[in-house]
């Protein structure tokens, strides 16, 4: 009798407090979200004043037979994957270089979260400078220093070299995210495992596989499936960084506020939606596939 | 036993791994090293096609160029960022402490299927609802106003914020509650006096997540606002400099101190959070 007392006062007193952000949720993400399948069957004119005029699926066809909307994926698809390999696996790899004692071992840690933090504006234009043609530090290093190259790679003007700095840029930026998860869960593995490991004769790699990986596994998986959707839906870093690289954000984005077709970039929203659930739903598929081989 | 290792080998070892650390050190850190450097340089120096690492002939010129207003209106895009940034982010925790507390401690139908749905929400966001948001903003009128990317950062952090804080209201005792029930405080006086003050180094890391969203967001901010009197740090930046005449100081010194205040927050929030897994377990 006191208990469902208590349950029905805690529902009511619940809903007060989850109220403001419910209401907040389901009007600017809920509904947005909804209304971006509404839009999509709409041409919308430029003047917001006037009627939009429903096409039916014309703005789906319209983008499905883009060339570009093809060529975006596959540069989008390519990018998510580079960057959710390389920033997963430095990050790991970083986390178990940290994973001891040693002296300085917080202040490291600090600089490297640095550029996790840090506006990617403010990176941008060091990269930029960095990598600029003419008196860029990175050309005089590999050319004038190391010899890598005779003729540098004009670096922001060409689709293949934007493409690999692009790259670059997020897994530099990206892989500190990777590293504090990593290093969190490591630090709750037992020391006992692994001199259990050794006691059996288990190599290095012996003793990652049977003792590190099964432990990290549900990190690794949580951060893999962010990272990817992350990368996937990827629009500032790369918009601000170069105009050759064109993922499916800046496809979406030039689609809605250069060409002011927001009807069609709202079907391209619901399909880049249906796309991250499918990679979503295949990487899950495969990782509890190997999981459980 | 294991096997004992040998002084030199030992030696080679520790040599190793302080000449990897540098290594690392070096490739997450050179972008800065070369944004401090060059933000100090002169102007000429600063293009040369002979770079050098340290600036021949230091000069803070750039730095005070930044805060003139008559070369460069920073000042007002600083304001501007930290209207935004700040308000966003006190509503967002405001909001987000009671939301966590609910989802934490309470008993009531539904709550996993809440809980769920702010872990749905918390995955797809962004690029996916600019069109949408564009609309309603303009819709609501306030187009080029402050308030639609306050608005905006709110929801963009609020999912977070509520898992964060509800992940952190987990670690404090559920007797410490009863105690003070006992002693006669209601809920309400429970999450100011109980939940609040002590989880307060949560709550700031949670305020450092908010604040860093709506400090560094350049979609929402490039969409919303027309009028340059409006404009954040990362728009206004980037529409200045998208001018031909780039000096290159100028960017570099702006650079770094857009990304000052998000970096002493964070440094802050890290020395808050004593004995927190990441940096406790190395003991045991």
């Amino acid at each position: 009798m006191f208990k469902g007392k208590r349950e029905t006062s805690d529902g009511k007193f619940a809903l007060m407090l989850l109220f403001p952000s419910i209401f907040l949720i389901v009007m600017l993400i809920g509904y947005p979200m909804l209304s971006n399948f509404y839009i999509s069957f709409f041409e919308q004119p430029i003047n917001p004043n006037l009627a939009a005029k429903f096409i039916g699926f014309e703005n789906y066809i319209e983008t499905l037979r883009d060339i570009e909307f093809y060529k975006s994926l596959g540069i989008t698809l390519l990018y998510t994957l580079l960057v959710v390999i390389g920033s997963t696996l430095l990050g790991l790899y970083v986390a178990i270089l940290f994973n001891r004692p040693f002296r300085f071992r917080k202040i490291a840690r600090s600089l490297i979260i640095l550029s996790y933090v840090t506006p990617s504006i403010s990176l941008v234009f060091a990269w930029k400078y960095m990598f600029n043609n003419g008196y860029g530090v990175i050309n005089y290093i590999g050319r004038d220093i190391l010899h890598l190259f005779e003729r540098p790679p004009l670096w922001f003007d060409d689709p293949t070299s934007s493409f690999i700095l692009v790259v670059l840029f997020a897994i530099w930026r990206y892989f500190p995210y990777a590293f504090i998860a990593f290093l969190a869960i490591l630090q709750t593995i037992s020391p006992v495992l692994y001199e259990a490991a050794e006691m059996d004769g288990a190599n290095i790699w012996q003793k990652f596989k049977a003792v590190t990986l099964p432990a990290i596994m549900p990190v690794m998986l949580t951060i893999i499936t962010l990272r990817t959707i992350w990368m996937f839906y990827m629009f500032e870093d790369v918009y601000l960084l170069t105009n050759k690289v064109n993922v499916l954000g800046i496809y979406l984005y030039e689609t809605a506020f250069a060409f002011n077709d927001l009807g069609k970039a709202s079907a391209i929203s619901v399909l880049l939606f249906l796309i991250i659930c499918t990679l979503i739903i295949l990487i899950r598929k495969r990782v509890n596939l190997n999981a459980s081989s | 036993m294991p096997a004992v290792s040998t002084r030199s080998t030992k030696i080679a070892k520790k040599s190793s791994f302080y000449l990897g650390m540098i290594l690392l050190l070096c490739f997450c850190l050179f972008p800065f090293f070369i944004m401090l450097m060059t933000a100090f340089k002169s102007s000429e120096e600063a293009i040369s096609t002979n770079p050098t690492f340290l600036p021949k002939e230091w000069t803070i010129q750039h730095f005070l160029d930044i805060f003139n207003p008559g070369i460069f209106p920073y000042l007002t895009y600083l304001e501007n960022s930290f209207i935004v940034s700040m308000t966003a982010s006190v509503i967002s925790v405001g909001i987000a402490i009671f939301g966590a507390y609910a989802l934490s401690r309470l008993n009531f139908k539904g709550r996993i299927t809440i809980n769920a749905s702010f872990y749905t929400v918390y995955m797809f966001s962004g690029i996916l609802l600019v069109v949408p948001l564009f609309k309603i903003i303009s819709g609501l009128g306030l187009y080029d106003t402050k308030t639609s990317l306050i608005i905006v950062m709110i929801v963009q952090t609020l999912p977070t914020a509520i898992l964060m804080l509800n992940s952190f209201f987990e670690t404090i005792p559920k007797d410490l509650e009863e105690a003070a029930k006992i002693d006669g405080l209601n809920r309400v006086k429970v999450i100011f006096y109980i939940i609040i003050p002590l989880s307060f180094a949560g709550i700031v890391s949670v305020f450092v997540y908010c604040f860093m969203v709506a400090w560094n967001d350049f979609l929402f901010a490039s969409i919303f606002f027309s009028g340059a009197e409006n404009f954040t740090l990362p728009v206004g930046l980037y529409a200045l400099f998208s001018t031909p005449d780039y000096v290159w100081g100028r960017m570099m010194a702006a650079s770094i101190v857009t990304a000052l205040p998000v970096v002493i927050m964070y440094a802050i929030s890290e020395s808050l959070i004593k004995g927190n897994v990441t940096d406790g377990g190395v003991k045991g």
